[in-house]
């Protein structure tokens, strides 16, 4: 259900403020959410003074010299640092992207980062993602088919069949999008999110794939998909410019298509 | 284990056209919809007869209901335009980023030329007609 207010335990009070060093040449402040899971309180912002001058362009380079030079105990996801793993999506200055594919420069004012929006938060930039997954895996992310494969070669697709799942099949799961939805802020338990919708379409249009009913039979639900009001939170926040929105569009039509 | 807390959302997350758009329209249904005792009212009174339409027409032209008229103008406006936006989308067309932030912008526009026009005909070239 829709709880506009965050529970008790999840209000943020004043954190700690780290004064940039003395000398330091291009100051900005990072506004960055903390939660400590053994502290016992609730979460709070801490406001890092860094000089932008000392460290790498993008904010997930600000954020592993913050970890390095200022406070250790400072905790996120990354790995590839250039926007193909997914590990480093948080919101950012008011909008889910990757760390490690935004730069600095390009944001206004103080830089304020968030874990992931409306998620069970592990602790500091670290979100519980394993709804997200399962949400994932419900929708079946693997070929089936029931005739066999041709003995001598792949299943060849055409030019266009591959162009049709070429967009969707890019989706690295980062969850900027399925986090960016009120519809999943208020339905995650229900609804399946514009990414696990993504992955379903993706298979949906696989030209090889042969349990495309079965797919939609699962998805004609009034939570599952139809959650979905077309908000396009999901699209304008995707980092590698995917379009869930149209996704999920045309999965609708596919189920409004073979009731004719 | 202590309870893990509940990320920020609302209070975090950027208003952009794509929020804005989508809580305007429900709020403009929500809006319809507090309208709609006045309208059953009105037709009641239209299927009881005359004495009883005299006496809703006095009721429902008061002051207070001149402003309710506004607003319901206004909401069936707004509602209107971006229902057709919904339209189009759900035919799959239009979905694109830029192609959704321009028409963002196209439904305001419409909906405001709408209720001018609309606001226009029902306060003060009905009012003259009468």
């Amino acid at each position: 259900m829709a709880g506009f207010r965050l529970p008790p335990n999840s209000r943020i009070r004043k954190g700690l403020t780290h004064r940039a060093t003395p000398g330091a040449g291009e100051v900005r402040a990072v506004r960055i959410y903390r939660f400590d899971p053994t502290s016992g309180q609730n979460p709070r912002l801490d406001t890092f003074e860094l000089d932008v001058k000392g460290c790498g362009p993008m904010v997930l380079d600000a954020l592993i010299h913050i970890k390095a030079a200022v406070d250790s105990s400072l905790t996120f996801r990354r790995s590839c640092r250039e926007g193909i793993c997914g590990s480093c999506a948080m919101n950012i200055n008011g909008v889910n992207r990757l760390a490690c594919t935004t730069a600095m420069q390009d944001l206004s004012g103080a830089i304020r980062i968030y874990p992931l929006p409306h998620m069970s938060v592990v602790k500091d930039l670290v979100p519980d993602l394993t709804d997200f997954y399962a949400q994932y895996a419900s929708v079946k992310p693997w070929l089936q088919a029931r005739t066999p494969a041709p003995p001598d070669r792949e299943r060849l697709q055409s030019k266009e069949e591959q162009e049709r799942i070429d967009r969707p099949a890019a989706c690295i799961l980062c969850a900027c999008c399925s986090t960016a939805c009120p519809s999943y802020w208020w339905n995650s338990d229900r609804f399946l999110g514009p990414a696990a919708l993504l992955a379903a379409y993706r298979w949906i249009v696989d030209s090889r794939d042969e349990a495309t009913g079965e797919r939609l039979d699962e998805l004609q639900d009034p939570f599952r998909l139809y959650r979905c009001h077309t908000i396009m939170n999901c699209t304008d926040a995707c980092p590698k410019d995917l379009n869930p929105a149209k996704a999920i569009a045309e999965i609708k039509k596919l189920l409004v298509e073979r009731q004719c | 284990m202590p309870q893990r807390p509940l990320s920020p959302h609302l209070s975090v997350y950027k208003f952009k056209y794509t929020l804005a758009t989508s809580i305007l329209n429900r709020a403009a249904g929500l809006v319809l919809s507090l309208g709609l005792p006045a309208l059953v009212y009105w037709l009641m009174a239209v299927a009881s007869g005359t004495s009883a339409y005299t006496r809703a027409s006095a009721l429902l032209s008061l002051g207070v209901f001149k402003l309710l008229y506004l607003g319901q103008l206004a909401a069936f406006c707004y509602h209107l335009v971006a229902g057709v936006r919904h339209l189009i989308w759900d035919t799959g067309r239009g979905l694109e980023r830029a192609q959704a932030q321009r028409s963002a912008w196209v439904v305001a526009g419409v909906s405001i030329v709408l209720m001018v026009l609309l606001g226009y005909w029902a306060f003060l070239a009905g009012a003259r007609l009468s």
